[in-house]
């Protein structure tokens, strides 16, 4: 017999939290409809559960005991400024002058974002305080209607804040976006970014996520919705590294045209729970796009990817390369999707998923898909999970390097080939310290254990 | 046997199973400073067995006995922490490690030497000159150490690669475990030399060969026969020469 898998306490938490938030809302607001028909969505649906086979390792409510209490009044602490500009990759955003949006706790800074000056390809409103452009509201709508994805209803009827972002750019060289989100306090937040990126634009997108303090206890839900032209050049970096009580959902949708370089890269640590789904539909033909990341998990961690990849028109490209580094009770979770319809002939579609494991107590689960109608294709997919070779670690340490520093190495190595999918190197050097640091902490392992 | 010969390495009735089997028995060896020793033996007589537990390989139980270098118990230390006393092992077959760059690998292990012999470690401009120099001494093409570790080398690149470590490590006792397998003649007497122009009045080798080839090379003080799991002969080079010719039949009782 079937236990019962859902707390219903929680669901109900949340579903009276939304209900209470529609009805605060003006029912005048261009979002309203798209509000109104996901919050019906998912009091109907409510939170998927184990018997979704999208959900089937991951189960929300074992880890999501409540909402977390939260004061109404959020005061930016005097030194988020500083806070973020100790940050060796926020502090050289602002020298070169690349454009950097601040978040905390879901809400847009104005005051300590800039946008850059030099750039006038750049447009960005805050979903909250501006008018929303007519092709938002186009690309909300369209995304909303007909989803079945729970936890994107979920965050369509709550979502208060995010960064609308209009790129126009056709001078062959990128610009650079910095958005830096922030948990500063204990809270519910929800939040949704559009970006639209016109013909012939390159742009670098670099998301960083961080919590301010260990002991803050935020659940969030988080989209970001991309529609990319033609002939485009887009990578994009997200970099999140929560504490080990933040829970946090992310959605990402892509609809990608023709002759369009999308690269997209995941690096993920910490998190009670943290769940990343991603459906990339490649629209248009001769597209090249690689949606990988590398995973870095300790304590009691527990990241679920859920990615789908769609190849909708002929001759396009795919990969997706993870990887993913599990200690102490960590658990990661990966389930992909590739899609081939029956005219997307030339697909060229690889799947890679590789999990080193360090602890006996970590897991990771794989389950690859490939689902093809067209005869024409080479398509691949393939999963391991081990754990760090003995003999090379013999090797290390017979030439005097210590167990710590052997171990790290070949933890460093294991993720090198997913790195190499961060296309501008300028970006994957900005991560270096960062990653190090996590790298130190995770190749150790005994957090919080 | 310990005389007036100063003794600087020794292991001593050393006794070692692998899941229940005995594979060294009470082995004893004594070396000293500057001597080369070369141990043959048949296949499965525990040389391979000897040369990593001296290394401290941990698959193994050690029952009885003791490793000694300059006086201090090498048993109760980690493989690193062996390495950094002065024990180094040429490995038969070199580990491939991908997304670890030879230079980062020589790098990170010359570093943990230097710091735990309380000495400065050397800043990036000369450490990559010591690292030129020692690697043109072996006739390694500077490409081969950016690669990752022993990826794609060939057999005789894998050897050199082993000399080149030890060159820059400096140890005082090396174990060679069949450093002449997979190599062609010229590669044999490359790494031979290599081998040669360490040899000084303090370094000591211990060479593990099934052949008597790489000896015409690298000439020995002494040479003992292993069998199950001791030695059980011991001459000078001439007893090599003599194995060549008939066999380890008549010393194995």
């Amino acid at each position: 017999m079937l236990t019962e898998e859902k707390n219903i306490n929680v669901e109900e938490q949340v579903i009276a939290y939304c209900k209470d938030n529609i009805s605060n809302q003006d029912i005048k607001h261009p979002l309203y409809p798209a509000r109104l028909g996901a919050y019906e969505l998912f009091r109907i649906h409510g939170l998927p559960s184990t018997r979704n086979e999208q959900w089937k390792y991951t189960n929300i409510t074992s880890k999501l005991e409540r909402i977390p209490s939260q004061s109404d009044v959020k005061p930016v602490p005097v030194n988020l400024d500083n806070f973020i500009n100790n940050f060796e990759i926020v502090k050289k955003a602002k020298e070169n002058k690349d454009s950097v949006l601040v978040f905390m706790d879901g809400a847009m800074q104005s005051q300590l974002s800039v946008i850059s000056s030099d750039t006038k390809t750049i447009k960005v409103t805050s979903l909250k305080k501006d008018p929303i452009p007519d092709w938002a509201i186009k690309l909300n709508s369209e995304k909303h209607s007909q989803n079945v994805n729970e936890m994107f209803n979920l965050n369509t009827a709550l979502m208060e804040d995010g960064a609308i972002i209009n790129i126009n750019n056709n001078k062959g060289i990128a610009d650079n976006i910095y958005i830096i989100h922030v948990g500063n306090n204990d809270g519910f937040y929800n939040y949704r970014h559009m970006i639209n990126v016109q013909n012939g634009a390159h742009v670098n997108i670099i998301e960083f996520k961080i919590s301010n303090k260990v002991d803050i206890e935020a659940l969030y839900t988080s989209s970001i919705i991309w529609k990319i032209g033609d002939n485009c050049v887009v990578n994009n970096v997200k970099y999140q590294a929560h504490n080990q009580i933040t829970i946090g959902f992310n959605q990402q949708y892509a609809d990608i045209a023709n002759d369009t370089e999308f690269n997209s890269f995941t690096i993920s640590s910490g998190s009670k729970l943290l769940r990343e789904f991603r459906d990339i539909n490649c629209n248009g033909s001769n597209s090249n796009i690689s949606i990988s990341g590398v995973n870095l998990l300790d304590g009691d961690s527990h990241i679920d990817t859920m990615l789908s990849v769609k190849h909708k028109a002929p001759n396009t490209i795919s990969r997706e390369k993870y990887k993913s580094i599990l200690n102490d009770n960590s658990k990661g979770v990966f389930q992909g999707n590739i899609i081939v319809d029956d005219i997307a002939q030339k697909t060229i579609a690889k799947q890679s998923i590789d999990a080193l494991i360090l602890s006996k107590n970590a897991e990771h689960d794989a389950k690859p898909e490939l689902e093809i109608y067209a005869d024409d294709v080479q398509c691949g997919h393939g999963a391991t999970t081990g754990q760090i070779s003995q003999d090379s670690l013999f090797y290390l340490k017979s030439r005097g390097i210590p167990e710590e520093e052997a171990k790290r190495l070949l933890v460093h190595a294991f993720l090198t080939d997913a790195l190499e999918e961060i296309k501008d190197k300028k970006i994957l050097e900005t991560f270096a310290d960062v990653m190090n640091n996590m790298l130190n902490r995770v190749s150790k392992g005994n957090l919080n254990v | 046997m310990w005389g007036k010969k100063s003794v600087m390495f020794n292991v001593s009735n050393l006794t070692v199973s692998v899941e229940d089997n005995e594979i060294l028995k009470s082995f004893s060896l004594d070396v000293g400073p500057g001597e080369v020793h070369a141990i043959m033996g048949p296949n499965g007589s525990g040389k391979s067995t000897l040369a990593h537990v001296c290394a401290g390989k941990e698959d193994y139980t050690v029952l009885n006995g003791e490793i000694n270098l300059n006086g201090e118990d090498l048993l109760d230390l980690e493989a690193d922490e062996r390495s950094t006393r002065g024990l180094f092992l040429a490995f038969q077959y070199p580990i491939e490690i991908p997304g670890v760059t030879t230079l980062t690998f020589l790098k990170s292990s010359l570093e943990a030497h230097y710091k735990a012999n309380n000495r400065e470690v050397l800043s990036t401009p000369d450490f990559m000159k010591l690292v030129k120099k020692k690697a043109a001494e072996l006739n390694i093409d500077d490409s081969m150490i950016k690669r990752p570790l022993n990826v794609g080398f060939s057999g005789g690149e894998k050897k050199r690669n082993e000399i080149l470590q030890m060159a820059l490590l400096d140890p005082q006792i090396c174990i060679l475990d069949e450093t002449d397998s997979g190599l062609d003649i010229d590669a044999l007497r490359l790494v031979a030399e290599g081998v040669n122009n360490l040899r000084n009045e303090k370094r000591s080798f211990v060479v593990i060969t099934h052949y008597q080839r790489l000896l015409d090379y690298i000439k020995p003080d002494f040479v003992h026969i292993m069998y199950n799991g001791k030695i059980i002969e011991t001459g000078d080079s001439s007893l090599a020469l003599e194995l060549e010719k008939s066999g380890y039949n008549n010393y194995i009782k």
